[in-house]
Order: C-alpha cells, then structure tokens, then sequence
C-alpha cells in the first residue's frame, strides 16, 4: 500500500513536472522563441490526458487548464503561420537576413522608398515643447562664459572618411567592438573590486599621451552607449558601470567636453 | 438648402477634417473615427471621399488603419478584435533618395530599417529583440545596431513590449506598403 502511494506521488510530480515544460514551451512559441511546428500538439494532449485522472488538488486542475489553454494557442499560431505561409508576404527569415547582408545600402534605402508613403503632418508647439526648449535653454551657460573658454586653432578643413578608413583607425567594425567590450569588463571590474566609482582620471591614464587619449575616446563611447554613466560632482569624474545595459543612450544626456592636457 | 449653402457647408466640413487630420493634437497624428464623427458629423465618410479626391491632385492620399492591438500581422481581421480605426493623410507616390536625405533620413539607417522591417515581416511580425539586432549587426556592428533599433522604437516603426519581444510599430502599418517591400526585398538585386 504504501509503495503504491509513493509510486502515484512520484507519478504526480512527474505529472506536474511535464505540464510546466509544456507551459514553459508554449509560452517560448508565443514570443517567437521556437516554430509553432516545433511542438507536437497531439502529444501533448495527449500528455495532459495521461495525468488528468491523478489531479487531485485545485492547483493541479488549474495547471491542467492553463496548458490546456497554452497548447490551443499553439494552434491558433500554427493557423495563423499557414495563412501568413500561403499570403505574398511570406519569405524564410534566414534568406532575408542573408539578402540584407548581400544588398547594398543604396538599394536597401531605395527598396524602402519605393514602399513608403510617409504620414503628412504639421507639428505645433504645445506646452510640454515650450517647457523642454525652456529647460534646454536654462541648462547652457550664458555665451560670454562659453565663448571664454573656447581657444581659437587653425587645423586642417574637416574631411569625409569611408568605412575602411574607420576601421584602418580602429575607431570602427569587429576590433573597435571588442575593444569597447574589453573596456567595459575592465571597468567593471575596477568597480568591484573599489566598491565605489571609479575616477574618472585613474580610469583613462595611460603610460603615454596618446595611449591616454585613446582610452578616453573609447570611455566617451562607453557613456554614450548607456553601458557607463558618468557623474560629476565638482572638479571629479566619476565612471559608474552598468551592469545591465540598456543599450540606450541617457535620457536629457548633455554632452561634457574634458581636455586632455598633454602631462596627463 | 440652397446650392451656395450647401457648397458653403461642404467646404467647412472639408476644413474641419483636414485640420483635424493634419494638424498633431496628441501622440500620434491623424484622428481617430469617433473625433471625425463628432467634429465633421455622421456623414463624415462622404467627407472624407471628398477630401481625398482634392488631396490627390497633390499627390496625397487618406489612409485609414485598423490593427489588431498584438501588432501582429494578421491575414483575416475578422477572428481578430481590431482598434478602433484611424484616418491618416499620407504621401500617394514615393520619395526618392535626395528628398529623404532632405527630410532627414540618412541612407544607412533607411537601409538598416529596410533589414529590420523585412526580418520581421518574415517572422510574422514579432521577434526577440537580439534576434532583429544581430540581424541589423552583421551589416553594422553590435553597438550601432543596438542604436538604430532604439532609434527604430522611437521613430514608431519598431514596437517592443516588456519580454523585448520587438514587432512592427504603427508607423510601419501605416506607411509601409508590406506586400511590395517583401517583393523588391525577395526580388531585389545587391
């Protein structure tokens, strides 16, 4: 007697157990995780119809019911997915990606014109517009004090770089990403390993001027990017990393321009 | 009512509804069917067909949109429970590449929109948000990409809800002519 109710209380669980996975699988086809196809409908019917008599609690009835309720989603996505398959806008996800590697920019950005019939409005300025230029405006300084601090030089006229310029600089593609990851975990682990913010100054000091300046550009991306925040308090910097970045970039960020001296 | 009044009450309905639909009151531009009921009158319809007839002399056109609330594409509206439409004032022809840039699009990021709008078109839709980003990424790199899509967001053209399951936003519904971007993009050449 009592090894059958252990047998039936593991039977149970394991009931339990197979429900959520059906649950949890489900649910992962309805955020676009897995193909509707992926789950064999039937099957689980079928799972649920094997566990249906041992239900004894309230919980396990509601289980049962919300995969129940889970699985006809299923088929109401694999319906909708053979309708989409049989209409002109069906194309394997794979192959477009492919082909938005293959085109050029030019005729990506002609395709969508092609396609696009843009919303025609007249924009006003409404309270809240007024209040954001106003808080803008009180933000800047006056122009005597700005105008103070700007230095006059005669470089050279600015000029248009291509692609594999950037990446010749290693200010873009594949290195310049893994660069700014590298920055980052070391950041982090700065932060740590300090338990407070991080100077600003420490953080970017190199052995050499150049070295110095680099880092410091790549750190300006790092705030940018929303994977660091930068706060000042007085004459300090202070680099705060962020351990979930939100790939964002701040909301009212205002632009900080530091001046690298050539001793630092 | 005599000719000239009626002429004369046609045209103030006519007025009406093209401030109501030009002009940004709220969020999102355009008006919503019951604002035209209660502004233009019940015979708002007949308005609109009047007004559309003058706006494609200049190459603009009125658009109404009915979407389910998922943002999901859907082929039959009827199993569905729709929003309530909205009437907007749209672009008939297209743009070309200049007047774009001129507008304030820049190439890249068109190109990029292109790639994202067609990938989730082709996942019915709806896809993770690192799923249309590392689609994006390929071509432009992890950092940029995570950008563009936020620009995407804000822009209306991308939708995320809090899983960061991204789809297709209201402007891309509204603007976008699906069915002929899904064809040159299959079509396209490189």
């Amino acid at each position: 007697m009592e090894k059958k109710t252990k047998a039936g209380r593991q039977t149970l669980a394991a009931g339990r157990k197979e429900l959520k996975e059906v649950i949890e699988t489900c649910d992962a086809i309805e955020r676009r995780k897995f193909n509707p196809f992926f789950l064999d409908v039937k099957l689980g019917v079928e799972t649920l119809r094997e566990y249906f008599p041992l239900w004894a609690e309230f919980q396990d009835n509601c289980l049962d019911a919300h995969a129940l309720n889970r699985l006809s989603e299923v088929v109401r996505l694999q319906n909708t997915q053979l309708k989409f398959q049989s209409s002109a806008l069906y194309a394997e996800p794979e192959f477009i990606a492919k082909k938005f590697q293959r085109m050029s920019e030019k005729r990506l950005a002609e395709v969508f014109l092609q396609s696009w019939h843009p919303i025609v409005e007249l924009e006003q300025l409404t309270n809240e517009a007024v209040s954001i230029g106003l808080d803008y405006w009180n933000l800047l300084l006056p122009i005597q004090e700005r105008w103070k601090r700007r230095d006059y030089s005669r470089g050279k006229n600015p000029e248009s770089a291509d692609s594999n310029t950037l990446v010749g600089l290693g200010i873009h593609g594949e290195k310049f990403e893994a660069t700014l990851t590298q920055l980052w975990k070391t950041l982090m682990e700065t932060y740590n390993a300090e338990k407070a913010p991080v100077d600003y100054w420490k953080f970017v000091k190199m052995e050499s001027h150049r070295e110095t300046v680099e880092r410091a550009y790549f750190v300006s991306f790092l705030v940018t990017y929303g994977f660091a925040k930068m706060q000042l308090e007085g004459e300090r910097i202070t680099l705060l990393p962020i351990e979930n970045p939100t790939n964002k970039p701040a909301e009212g960020g205002v632009s900080v321009p530091i001046a690298i001296p050539s001793e630092a | 009512m005599s000719e000239n009044e009626t002429k004369s009450f046609y045209a103030d309905k006519l007025k009406r509804a093209v401030h109501l639909l030009v002009f940004r009151r709220g969020k999102l531009p355009g008006a919503k069917e019951w604002e035209l009921k209660e502004k233009v009158g019940k015979n708002y319809q007949q308005v609109m067909e009047q007004l559309n007839t003058i706006l494609s002399e200049l190459d603009l056109e009125i658009k109404k949109v009915s979407e389910p609330p998922s943002g999901q594409i859907t082929e039959s509206e009827e199993t569905v429970q729709m929003n309530e439409p909205r009437y907007y004032v749209t672009l008939k022809g297209s743009l070309g590449v200049k007047e774009a840039k001129m507008i304030g699009w820049r190439i890249d990021n068109l190109a990029a929109l292109t790639g994202a709008i067609a990938y989730l078109v082709a996942k019915q839709g709806k896809a993770p948000r690192e799923d249309v980003e590392r689609v994006v990424a390929e071509k432009y790199g992890r950092w940029k990409a995570a950008t563009l899509v936020d620009i995407f967001l804000r822009a209306g053209y991308l939708e995320e809800d809090d899983a960061g399951v991204t789809s297709l936003g209201w402007r891309t519904k509204t603007e976008v002519n699906l069915p002929a971007l899904m064809t040159k993009m299959t079509e396209g050449r490189a």
